[in-house]
Parts: C-alpha cells; sequence; structure tokens
C-alpha cells in the first residue's frame, strides 16, 4: 500500500505534525504508528497536530487522533491539536465525538506557547 | 445543473474520493462552508459503513428540489450483507466490533432527512438528503 507519511518535524523537546492533505484510513493508521515510534525514539516532551489544512474530520479520523493523545500520554507525552477550521470543530460535535480529554488551541503559534506551559511545568515536577 | 455523480467504494481510497465528490457537489449547489463539512462527513461515515460491512458498493450525489427549495440528496447502496435490525444500528454507541457507533445515527445528525432500507442477505439502501438554508 502506497500510503503516504506525514512528516514529523522536531523542534527541541516537541514534535510538530502538520496534515495537510486529506487522510484516508491507511495513512491515517500509519501517522498514528510513525508519530508513537518518533516520540519513543525522539523521547519528545510533546506533540503538536496541526489540523489547520483538513476541511473534513470524520469519526474514524477524530477517534484516531483520541487514540493518539490517550496513547502519546500514557508513553508521557502530550499532545495538543491544533488549527481546528469551525466547520470541523461544528462537524465533530454534531458527530459526537467532542474529543473531551484531548487538548486543542486555536492556532499553532497558540499551540506552541500551550506546549511550552506544559513541558516546563512538567520539567518542573521530575526536578 | 450540477450532473448527478456516482463513486464506486472498493477500498478507503474510495471514502475519500466519495466525500470529495460530494462536497464539490454541495458548493456546487450554494451550500456554504458549513453544510459542506456536514454532508463531506456525512458522506464518509456512510462509505465507511460500506466498505466495512459490505466490501462495495456505490456513493451517488444529486440536486434535487421540492416546493421551490433546493437540496442535495445522497444514496448509498450496497449489495452486503444487510442490517437485521435497523433500529438497533441507529443506537448511538451501538456498534459491531470494527465500528465506533457512531457513523449512523452521526451521519443522520448531520443531514435533514435520512432513510435507510435493508434486507438481510440482500444489502443496505440509505437515502438523505439537506436543504439548502
Amino acid at each position: 500500500m502506497d500510503s503516504l507519511r506525514i512528516p514529523i518535524l522536531k523542534i527541541g523537546d516537541i514534535l510538530i505534525a502538520s496534515i495537510q492533505v486529506a487522510l484516508h484510513d491507511a495513512s491515517a493508521v500509519q501517522f498514528k504508528d510513525d508519530l508513537l515510534q518518533k516520540i519513543h525514539d525522539t523521547r519528545a516532551k510533546g506533540v503538536i497536530v496541526d489540523l489547520t489544512a483538513l476541511d473534513v474530520v470524520d469519526s474514524f479520523i477524530g477517534r484516531l487522533i483520541a487514540d493518539i493523545a490517550a496513547m502519546a500520554g500514557l508513553m508521557g507525552t502530550r499532545v495538543v491539536l491544533t488549527g481546528l477550521q469551525p466547520a470541523v470543530a461544528i462537524t465533530l460535535v454534531e458527530l459526537g465525538l467532542e474529543l473531551p480529554r484531548v487538548l486543542t488551541a486555536l492556532n499553532l503559534e497558540k499551540g506552541l506557547s500551550m506546549m511550552q506551559r506544559l513541558t516546563e511545568e512538567s520539567g518542573d515536577d521530575a526536578a | 445543473m450540477t450532473q448527478p455523480k456516482t463513486a464506486v467504494i472498493r477500498s478507503d481510497l474510495d471514502i475519500v474520493i466519495a466525500r470529495t465528490m460530494a462536497r464539490d457537489a454541495a458548493k456546487a449547489l450554494g451550500f456554504g462552508a458549513i453544510d459542506q463539512a456536514r454532508i463531506a462527513t456525512a458522506v464518509s461515515e456512510l462509505a465507511r459503513n460500506i466498505f466495512l460491512y459490505a466490501g462495495t458498493g456505490n456513493v451517488s450525489v444529486k440536486e434535487i428540489e421540492r416546493s421551490g427549495r433546493k437540496g442535495i440528496e445522497i444514496v448509498c447502496e450496497d449489495q452486503g450483507p444487510g442490517i437485521a435490525n435497523v433500529d438497533l444500528v441507529m443506537q448511538d454507541g451501538y456498534s459491531t466490533s470494527r465500528g465506533m457507533g457512531m457513523g449512523l445515527p452521526g451521519a443522520k445528525r448531520l443531514m435533514d432527512e435520512f432513510n435507510i432500507r435493508s434486507q438481510e442477505g440482500v444489502g443496505t439502501t440509505i437515502t438523505c438528503r439537506k436543504w439548502r438554508g
């Protein structure tokens, strides 16, 4: 299967993945696997998944994102979702998928500052 | 008038093709961005149901008109195993092992009208409509 790979960038202790194309199911699952492996390999403290370019998030992708956040959480890594379009937020809630346990920020910039706060806090805890 | 269009569902790639087709049709019919997302998302749920439970099927979209009001009609057909208890699958949270328990009731909430005809061993046809505000 020629599933396309979503690039995952590392900046300091944070990984950033910006999903720019409509994901089909196989590529979404590939992204989950790649991201969790990359968290393990880089020991990232946080992950930002930017969805600005997505105009449809159906229950499959929504559920997968919730799973990614839960799985990364088990590994000790925070996930912040950024850039959800208004239409996507509306359809997710109408679908019944409110992602209550997923951290979100309006855009990538706000997501980065949220992540910096979160990782500093957890750094203090560890010290 | 946009022409009726059909997408054949055979793989998960076709789910993306079907919802893109539905979004483009909704846009051409003058639906706003939020309704376009609702329609595309509903088609994504229904096309995934075809792929998961029947393997193959068709999704077609066309323009409709009633009492001077324009809308879009989406018909999803398969010759899969059919649904034994339609009331049950329309309950939130109900799912067989592979689904999310959200597909059909979620798609219904996103559309204005929603009808399922299904017969075990014969297949399922779901017809749903959304009217332009």
